[in-house]
């Protein structure tokens, strides 16, 4: 149904005198009906590209590269056309701490009505929210309330109904989980699930590998702006290249069986000064002297790694 | 007891029969009473780590914050290093320099203003601890013990640290005073992931040093369950199920715990083709406190649950508080 494809992102904040550079150079594809987990930690340059792909990057902008829409480019058409055309009705996002920003003087009815009035939706208004509100797992009752009212899972429930209402094909979420409850959280995990069985494509960003395992076919792990690993879930879990992703994935220590822990040395680069050569260099245990240099793109069975260990 | 034996503390802290209610609402709205922390009682061995875990509301900070006194509890007494704590000027210098505490946030619980030295110092003045010129040596011993090279960091101020550094520096500071218990609240739930386990290493490692108890407050049972060793479950102000750590969450005897393992997500390639259940049924948001409070969640309540269940004996070295108790 929909095919999205990313190639040679740069995204860029510019600062006085300073670019930051929070997405270099990243490239993947998905397939209709895929969805992807994009993993990182704080700063990695997740949320940029989440927003990137739906064209609103407040204080940043696109720099280089291109984005595909089923074979089309989204980069090259117009705001407006933008907007009216695939903004909320192809694509959505499901932005962090979204419930956060209701608005707490108007009803959840008011501020479903305020987006199809933006987009000019003609049909019946009423059923509309009435199907996207039970698609979420909500009572109807929950219309005539106002933000204060609802718990934070409901409000998470509201802020996913409100991305689905136009019907895109893709949702991107991103935190979609962090700040709720850990009950709470798997409940809004159980939705995500269901929704996608439906035949939604979802990209979730999310620094919590486990989430992640519950939704992603693929999976993107993204350090100092760039995609070190992108491949399946299955062989990016089972079978890590990139040392960051086997420090990672090493790093939590599990709920049930015994686990050996990697704690990680130093902090990810400033997205400012980027150091030549590999980013993770000063705190990757296998780092060599070549790692001095940028490091080449390895195919992998079904995706990439960025390292020198693969050539 | 005769002169001179050596009165060994096993129980570095006992609470009992804790009570702390808060009243909420005011203007229009009805008063109602918040039971934050309702008849609540345990205890922590020297050297142990006792995990208190819950979900938010369910009054786990508040017994943090009860137990340094910061807030006066409605009733219950609280027994720290043999002696009772009151509002006595030296039971409070007491619990105030051999209890200290770790927060959540080392964005906020660290002066921007003040040097890391200054930081770490700040105890030892306010408790007038040691020789001005020997508090030198205090705060650079303990920036050594959390792994921070002194020289280097003891001029830098806060906005030059990572996070992890700085929940480093607010550990540091904890220890200056020798503290027998620190209560950690949710220490790594701000961190990256990759920084989570250096932190988790350290409460170990300081704990086999100086023989620290921690209180280690959290709702990450995978966290609890690599420091832990004794954890209690707290549900609306109530304990719910308590025991060894291993024993509570690999066999859960209360549905509540239960219900917070189904939902703990690992990260395992499995995950994506199954489906997640979690044994609860739909949360209806009720403050009732007739009964068991989880009642209404629960998919095994059975008539008598409404009448309160007390914590039980269910098996070695545990308790839960549950008529039905799952097996």
């Amino acid at each position: 149904m929909t095919t999205l494809s990313i190639e040679e992102l740069q995204v860029q904040y510019q600062l006085r005198d300073k670019t930051v550079h929070a997405v270099d150079r990243v490239s993947f594809s998905l397939e209709s009906n895929e969805s992807l987990g994009i993993v990182g930690e704080s700063a990695c340059g997740k949320s940029t590209l989440g927003l990137a792909i739906i064209r609103s990057v407040p204080g940043g902008r696109i720099a280089e590269g291109n984005i595909l829409l089923d074979g089309k480019s989204t980069l090259k058409i117009s705001e407006e056309e933008f907007a009216k055309t695939v903004r909320w009705k192809k694509i959505s996002m499901v932005f962090q701490g979204a419930m956060n920003s209701l608005d707490p003087v108007f009803s959840i009815k008011q501020q479903f009505e305020e987006i199809l009035k933006a987009h000019n939706y003609s049909g019946d208004h009423l059923k509309m929210i009435n199907d996207t509100i039970d698609s979420v797992g909500l009572p109807s009752t929950v219309l005539d309330k106002f933000p204060h009212e609802l718990s934070g899972g409901m409000k998470q429930r509201v802020v996913i109904a409100m991305a689905l209402i136009l019907r895109p094909n893709l949702v991107i979420a991103d935190e979609p989980t962090t700040a709720l409850d850990v009950l709470v959280q798997a409940q809004i995990l159980s939705l995500l699930k269901k929704l996608k069985k439906e035949g939604m494509s979802l990209i979730l960003i999310s620094h919590d590998l486990g989430i992640i395992s519950e939704i992603a076919d693929k999976v993107g792990i993204m350090y100092a702006g760039k995609i070190v690993e992108f491949g399946t879930l299955q062989e990016v879990y089972s079978n890590p290249k990139h040392p960051y992703t086997q420090a990672l994935l090493k790093s939590m220590p599990k709920i049930k069986g015994e686990s050996e822990l990697i704690s990680l040395k130093g902090n990810p680069p400033s997205l400012i000064d980027l150091p030549v050569g590999c980013r993770f260099y000063d705190r990757c245990p296998h780092a060599m002297e070549k790692c001095r240099k940028e490091p080449p793109k390895i195919k992998t069975e079904l995706g990439h790694v960025l390292c020198w260990l693969y050539e | 007891m005769r002169d001179g034996e050596v009165i060994i503390v096993e129980e570095i802290l006992s609470v009992k029969n804790l009570k702390k209610y808060f009243v909420k609402g005011g203007f229009s709205r009805q008063k109602e009473t918040v039971r934050a922390v309702d008849d609540t009682s345990f205890s922590i061995k020297s050297n142990q780590t006792f995990v208190l875990a819950g979900e938010s509301g369910s009054g786990k900070t508040t017994v943090a914050r009860l137990i340094l006194r910061a807030i006066e509890p409605e009733s219950g007494e609280i027994v720290f290093d043999g002696a009772k704590i009151t509002n006595d000027v030296s039971s409070l210098k007491k619990i105030r320099t051999e209890c200290q505490m770790i927060h959540q946030d080392p964005y906020a619980s660290i002066d921007p203003r003040m040097k890391i030295f200054d930081i770490v110092r700040e105890p030892l003045d306010i408790h007038d601890i040691g020789k001005s010129s020997e508090r030198r040596n205090l705060v650079f011993e303990a920036l050594r013990d959390v792994k921070l090279e002194p020289e280097e960091i003891a001029s830098k101020y806060p906005h030059m640290l990572s996070g992890g550094q700085r929940q480093r520096v607010a550990i540091a500071r904890s220890i200056t005073t020798k503290p027998k218990l620190i209560i950690a609240d949710e220490p790594v739930s701000m961190l990256d992931v990759s920084v989570r386990v250096g932190i988790l290493e350290l409460i170990k490692e300081l704990q086999n040093k100086h023989g620290i108890s921690f209180l280690y407050i959290t709702h990450d049972l995978s966290t609890a369950r690599y420091v832990g060793h004794v954890i209690a479950i707290l549900y609306l102000g109530k304990i719910v199920e308590t025991g060894l750590i291993n024993d509570v969450l690999l066999h859960p005897r209360h549905p509540y715990t239960q219900a917070l393992m189904d939902s703990i997500s690992e990260p395992d390639p499995a995950n994506l083709q199954k489906e997640k259940k979690i044994r609860i049924n739909n949360p209806i948001d009720v403050n009732d406190y007739q009964g068991c409070r989880f009642r209404a969640r629960c998919p095994y309540a059975i008539e008598k649950c409404k009448q309160e269940p007390e914590l039980e004996p269910a098996g070695e070295q545990r308790s839960a508080a549950c008529f039905v108790k799952i097996n």
